[in-house]
């Protein structure tokens, strides 16, 4: 079957296909976003944490022509500018939207600056590799085979961290320790729980996925840097850790909606509908937000979030 | 416990705190400029002649000084309630699209002070339907403004770039962009000087929102509102309605704004255009430790900065984004001041023989926002 002379199995493919892997990102820096989070830590510096992923995984991957040293320097720079967060916030106990939103200045700033400055803000492209696994039989079905089961060994894997996430968060100490800590920091403090180590910790994990997140991006997805490159995305993914009711499983199906949202887009613009270009940009934005209305009410938010802790004041 | 009227009220401590931060930030991108092998000391040279001592780079800084005001002024409102527009960037690109379509439709056929008070209107409506979706947002459904905001930012962008090619674009060019309007009929210049009206615009504004909070009951009733939410709402304040009205205020003046650079300075929109003068905002109004007046000059100070910032690629090899990267740093080095601050009272009041227990306050950046966003997220 065609429509404009374009083949609807094809189609549906590209579309799962671009679909899914625009979805990557934004679960990895929910994934980590939710322990952030569940600790009561609301990072606004997660844009600016997924640049400099961006940014760092890009210029990494450029020179060691190395997806895995590209993505180690994308966390590495996420870690660092989340310590600064977690520093500044559970440690000197001032404002996370202040601190949240003076990282992700920050990290717009200096990408752009070290961009303009090692590469003249030319368009050049990482020469990296990426391993692919084709998976036998399962990648013969139709539409979907070719979309799930013949990618990336990355891509495989990112999807595998959902069910390592929800096991962590929801049956392990660290997990029990990070609710708690977001829940009722007093109690958990009373229960001897260590409420500042478990949030610098919360808070790294959140840190080294986003910039997993941003390095995925630029380096195994797109290859290239450009300046200001999420547009966004960062942000996007802090709505889908809140109206995925901080849950790893519906996370992902949040993430899996925006990405085929995303993709939509420009799979109408190929077969010929006419939906024009701003359009399709807006899709994802609206759609959170529509999702963020029809949710929002069912969720319950961490007691904690946005309150530092201080011990002996309540 | 009255910390933020001690924030507010103009004492010599706080001032210091920033501009210890702004000097840190400073230092701190020296040494950056110098482990990346420039010449800080130039580098520095050049951001400072070009914004404040050369005559023509004064101009640009004064005229750049005029939506800088009106943004702040605006962002001001909306902070000292404790509301997080981070959407000034939508809120004044719809405005400055509204106003650049008005003006030149109305240039010529009446004259120019009713051309430009009706872009004006238009620019201030603009900014006000962009903030009234994320206002309902936060009052009906009580959705986190700030993710509803920087969300709308990227609508905005969209929006207008479709409108400045589509519906409203200039039939006569093939850029996408709104009509012309000439250059005969742009706000004229403050007698003596190159710079337009608009800047006095914008220092009209600050007063506007200076009076407002120290002589108004509605000024006082945001700050309430943003200083403890939970006491507001037992006082039985509409909260909800004061928190929503400060944000479409807040969005009105963003599209003042933009309708005062079209007006002024561009003559038209084009697509995509953004100068982002949101986040810089952002840092403008936490530095001016969310006083009215301090607005002023801290508007002066980061209009240089982005001037002067504008010839630095040029002439000192470093790249624009260096101001942004600045503006972030100081923003960093203003919340451990604000903390070295908050311990400082601590033991300025320990050693006058208080019981500290009472002093140290449980959050730390002037704003109690923290129980707004536990209402609202």
């Amino acid at each position: 079957m065609t429509i404009n002379g374009i083949d609807v199995t094809d189609f549906l493919t590209a579309m799962l296909a671009t679909g899914l892997l625009r979805a990557v990102p934004l679960v990895l820096a929910s994934l980590g976003d939710v322990f952030a989070q569940k600790a009561g830590l609301l990072n606004l510096g997660i844009e600016g944490m997924m640049l400099s992923g961006c940014f760092f995984g890009f210029y990494a991957a450029y020179h060691t022509e190395s997806v895995t040293y590209g993505l180690l320097a994308g966390m590495a720079a996420g870690l660092a500018l989340a310590l600064l967060f977690a520093f500044l916030t559970v440690q000197l106990r001032v404002d996370q939207v202040l601190v949240g939103l003076a990282i992700t200045i920050f990290g717009a700033g200096l990408t752009g600056y070290l961009f303009r400055d090692l590469f003249g803000g030319q368009n050049v492209s990482a020469a990296v590799r990426p391993m692919t696994i084709r998976i036998p039989l399962l990648a013969d079905i139709p539409i979907a085979g070719k979309a799930l089961f013949d990618r990336q060994a990355l891509f495989y894997l990112c999807w595998l961290l959902v069910p390592v996430f929800a096991f962590v968060l929801n049956r392990t100490r660290f997990g029990l320790n990070v609710r708690a800590v977001g829940e009722n920091p007093f109690a958990a403090d009373a229960a001897g729980v260590n409420v500042i180590q478990v949030r610098y910790l919360a808070m790294a994990l959140a840190g080294i996925m986003a910039g997993f997140a941003g390095a995925f991006l630029a380096v195994a997805d797109l290859k290239i840097f450009t300046i200001g490159m999420t547009v966004g995305q960062g942000f996007i993914a802090l709505a889908i850790t809140m109206i995925g009711g901080w849950s790893p499983w519906k996370i992902a199906f949040g993430a899996i909606l925006f990405g085929m949202l995303n993709a939509l887009g420009d799979s109408l613009q190929i077969i010929g509908v006419g939906v024009r270009t701003e359009f399709i940009g807006m899709f994802p934005y609206i759609g959170i937000m529509i999702a963020m209305i029809v949710l929002a009410r069912r969720t319950s938010v961490p007691a904690a979030l946005g309150i530092p802790y201080a011990r002996g004041q309540r | 416990m009255n910390e933020r009227a001690r924030l507010s009220g103009i004492s010599l401590l706080p001032i210091a705190s920033s501009v210890m931060a702004i000097v840190m930030a400073f230092v701190i991108g020296g040494i950056f400029l110098e482990a990346n092998g420039k010449d800080a000391l130039h580098a520095y040279r050049i951001l400072f002649e070009r914004g404040l001592i050369n005559g023509d780079g004064l101009t640009e800084t004064f005229k750049k000084m005029a939506p800088m005001l009106i943004v702040s002024a605006g962002l001001l409102i909306a902070l000292r309630a404790s509301v997080w527009n981070i959407g000034i960037d939508g809120q004044f690109m719809v405005g400055a699209l509204l106003a650049g379509v008005a003006g030149a439709h109305l240039s010529g056929s009446v004259p120019n002070p009713l051309m430009w008070s009706i872009a004006a209107i238009a620019g201030i409506a603009g900014g006000l339907l962009w903030a009234v979706v994320p206002a309902l947002l936060m009052v009906k459904f009580k959705l986190n403004e700030i993710i509803t905001t920087l969300l709308m930012n990227y609508v905005a962008v969209y929006v207008t770039a479709w409108l400045a090619k589509g519906p409203f674009k200039d039939p006569d060019r093939v850029a996408p962009q709104t009509p012309k309007i000439p250059l005969e009929d742009r706000l004229p210049f403050i007698p003596g000087t190159e710079v337009h009206i608009g800047l006095i615009v914008g220092l009209i504004s600050v007063v506007v929102v200076a009076i407002l909070f120290r002589s108004t009951v509605y000024g006082f009733c945001l700050d309430v509102v943003g200083r403890n939410r939970r006491a507001a709402i037992h006082a039985g304040f509409p909260v909800g309605r004061l928190a929503g009205s400060a944000l479409l205020l807040s969005g009105a003046f963003a599209g003042l704004a933009g309708a005062n650079d079209v007006l002024g300075i561009q003559g038209l929109f084009k697509a995509n255009w953004n100068p982002g003068y949101g986040f810089t905002a952002f840092a403008l109004v936490y530095l001016a430790r969310l006083n009215s007046l301090l607005i002023i000059p801290f508007a002066f100070f980061f209009s240089f900065l982005l001037v002067g910032g504008d010839s630095m690629p040029r002439r000192a090899d470093v790249p624009t984004y260096f101001v942004e990267m600045l503006e972030g740093l100081m923003l960093i080095c203003f919340a451990v001041a604000v903390y070295l601050e908050r311990r400082w009272h601590v033991i300025s009041e320990r050693l006058r023989g208080r019981p500290d227990d009472r002093v140290e306050p449980e959050t730390s950046s002037g704003v109690e926002s923290l129980e707004g966003l536990e209402a609202s997220s």
